[in-house]
């Protein structure tokens, strides 16, 4: 007896009693569902999440920015040492090898006028691999370059947002542009970025870059502070490669607190966040799963329970099947695949409806789905085996059953 | 004439201590190749407990049992389960078709179990319908059956495996005098054809349709003189 054969007896015993069938597997279709759709909605997140790193320079970015010591008493010498400064940025490019782009950065408020129009606006100060750093693109002109940094060109790149409130519909390549008092010549818009957490959502995560006024750094040293002033705001960082994160980041907080002479400063890091994030999200994945599991388990028990009370009824059955000369390990065989098939099916029951309700809770999130082979196999997986660990008691009973005993069963 | 069955001395006792009871009590019994036994006496004489060692369901306490010249008395419950599938053919009183299954599933289980190709067991098993007369029925299932018709689907499955012998329990119990009488007339048929077969009835009108007849009292089979007399 082949196991196709097992199989065909499973599916006739699933139409023969399909309410109880249904009752019966209840608990696996809720378990593998809850399973399911716990995993189909963290995919779903963290594929999205993924996308907006990816599409904003990726994962390996970091950052420095200031955090003076609250109520600390610094003396004016130690004062002076503390705080960003431009040779940080030079100092970690030639000492710690696990970045690949360092960038310097002031980001201050300023009186921005172009023709007509005149607002406060924040300026950004900048060395020219912000570019490549953020996977800027051009719409016109052209980006920053090391050139106006040597030079400390007069030159404004804009954000597609700032263009259009400066400067309307028309190109502004070539234009003037007033940055208190001193004049900027735009050499380049950069194209529009966007993207939605939320499908039809009104904000756009990538706005900020869209309304960055640009200019290289040493530009608005020269023309906007004091001489000999070094300060910066932040310091934009990109490791060269995941691996390299732990001992970069270790190296670059020993260098700045040896360099300041104190903790002035606070580090984002979007490795360190994505891992933080993973671990809370499987907390939180965790606990769906747990339930699930228990509801597997409830639906096994169910199963086995139900098993064994159509067991007396089958009994006359298993009897024939032993007088026609089954063994005992056929019948075993026989029951515990029928078992299997029919969670099985519940377990396909629970995956489409695990990821209906996931589409359901991603559509009214307004974010796409991700149906990963995972869902399938965990789905599969998990009711095969409730199957098979629950129906082993059922099937052992019948196939040990005494068959003149089975037989004489009324 | 030669033996198929061959038991000495059998004994069945179930349980034990002060609540065992002796079902059989050294059995001495030899059926032949192509003979047609009926096995009668009243209820609780052990006739069902020596159908069922004859017919490998169960194990005698002890004695010896030679089927086809093999011991089989100490047989394990899978070599009897195949000795079962391959030996004996048995029909029940109440039939014991498979409800959810055609007529034709049920008659292909003991090639199933035998493990048959599913090509050849559709073949023999129409063929054993055939010789019942229910080849159009095959794909019926039981209870769209009569209960003569049940019972000659009943006979299919037993013969389908080409059986060294058929025990019929009661085969004609459940049914009214006339199916009675054909069910008993395909019984001379297949014993025309060398079939060796053993019924257990109540019945001596049944019993007496039989080649010889054995009657068992309290675990004992009546000795030869009285076996002629019944």
């Amino acid at each position: 007896m082949n196991p196709s054969q097992f199989f065909r007896e499973g599916l006739v015993e699933i139409r023969e009693h399909l309410g109880r069938t249904l009752l019966q597997t209840l608990g696996v279709i809720l378990g593998v569902a809850s399973v399911v759709a716990t995993l189909g909605m963290t995919s779903s997140m963290d594929a999205r999440r993924d996308q907006y790193f990816r599409e904003s320079g990726g994962t390996l970015l970091m950052g420095v920015y200031n955090q003076p010591p609250g109520e600390l008493e610094m003396t004016a010498r130690q004062r002076a040492k503390t705080g960003l400064k431009l040779s940080d940025a030079a100092a970690i490019r030639d000492t710690i090898d696990g970045f690949d782009l360092v960038v310097a950065e002031i980001a201050r408020n300023h009186r921005v006028r172009a023709g007509a129009t005149e607002e406060r606006f924040r300026i950004t100060a900048i060395e020219p691999e912000f570019m490549q750093m953020r996977e800027l693109t051009m719409g016109s002109g052209r980006y920053i370059t090391p050139h106006d940094m040597e030079t400390a060109a007069a030159v404004v790149v804009l954000g597609s947002t700032r263009a259009r409130e400066l400067f309307g519909t028309a190109d502004p390549v070539g234009k003037l542009l007033n940055i208190d008092g001193k004049a900027y010549t735009v050499v380049g818009v950069t194209k529009e970025m966007v993207f939605y957490w939320q499908r039809s959502d009104n904000y756009n995560a990538h706005e900020w870059l869209n309304r960055l006024i640009v200019v290289p750094i040493t530009s608005y040293m020269k023309r906007h502070q004091e001489a000999g002033a070094e300060r910066i705001d932040e310091l934009n960082l990109r490791l060269r490669s995941p691996e390299a994160h732990e001992e970069a980041r270790k190296t670059l907080e020993l260098l700045l607190r040896s360099r300041h002479g104190i903790e002035d400063f606070g580090v984002w890091d979007r490795k360190e966040r994505i891992d933080q994030g993973n671990q809370e999200g499987m907390i939180y994945n965790l606990t769906f799963l747990a339930c699930g599991i228990i509801s597997l388990l409830v639906g096994g028990i169910v199963v086995a329970n139900i098993m064994l009370a159509s067991f007396t009824e089958r009994m006359r059955e298993v009897g024939v099947r032993k007088a026609l000369g089954a063994t005992g390990w056929q019948i075993f065989a026989q029951f515990l695949i029928e078992t299997m098939v029919v969670t099985v099916c519940g377990g396909g029951v629970g995956l489409a409806l695990g990821i209906v309700g996931t589409w359901g809770i991603m559509n009214v999130m307004q974010m796409e789905m991700v149906v990963t082979p995972l869902m399938v196999a965990v789905a599969l997986l998990a009711a095969s085996l409730v199957g098979f660990v629950f129906g082993m008691y059922p099937a052992v009973k019948a196939g040990r059953l005494d068959p003149v005993v089975a037989l004489r069963y009324e | 004439m030669q033996t198929l069955m061959k038991l000495e001395g059998i004994t069945k006792i179930y349980g034990e201590g002060n609540l065992s009871v002796e079902a059989l009590r050294g059995v001495n019994l030899e059926v032949g190749v192509g003979d047609y036994l009926a096995v009668m006496g009243p209820s609780g004489s052990g006739k069902s407990t020596l159908m069922h060692i004859l017919g490998l369901l169960d194990s005698p306490t002890s004695g010896s049992y030679l089927l086809d010249g093999e011991e089989v008395s100490t047989f394990s419950r899978r070599r009897l389960a195949h000795l079962r599938n391959k030996k004996i053919g048995f029909i029940f009183q109440n039939f014991n078709l498979l409800p959810k299954a055609s007529l034709l599933r049920n008659v292909e289980l003991p090639l199933l179990y035998g493990g048959m190709g599913r090509k050849d067991r559709r073949l023999l098993a129409y063929e054993a319908l055939a010789k019942v007369g229910l080849a159009d029925r095959a794909k019926h299932r039981p209870n769209e059956l009569s209960g003569g018709q049940r019972q000659r689907g009943a006979i299919a499955r037993a013969i389908v495996g080409s059986p060294s012998v058929i025990m019929a329990d009661e085969p004609t119990g459940n049914l009214d005098q006339q199916t009675g009488i054909e069910i008993l007339e395909l019984f001379d048929e297949l014993r025309a054809g060398g079939q060796t077969l053993i019924m257990v009835t109540h019945d001596p009108n049944i019993a007496a349709r039989a080649r010889e007849t054995i009657r068992l009292v309290d675990g004992l089979i009546l000795p030869n003189g009285q076996r002629a007399a019944a």
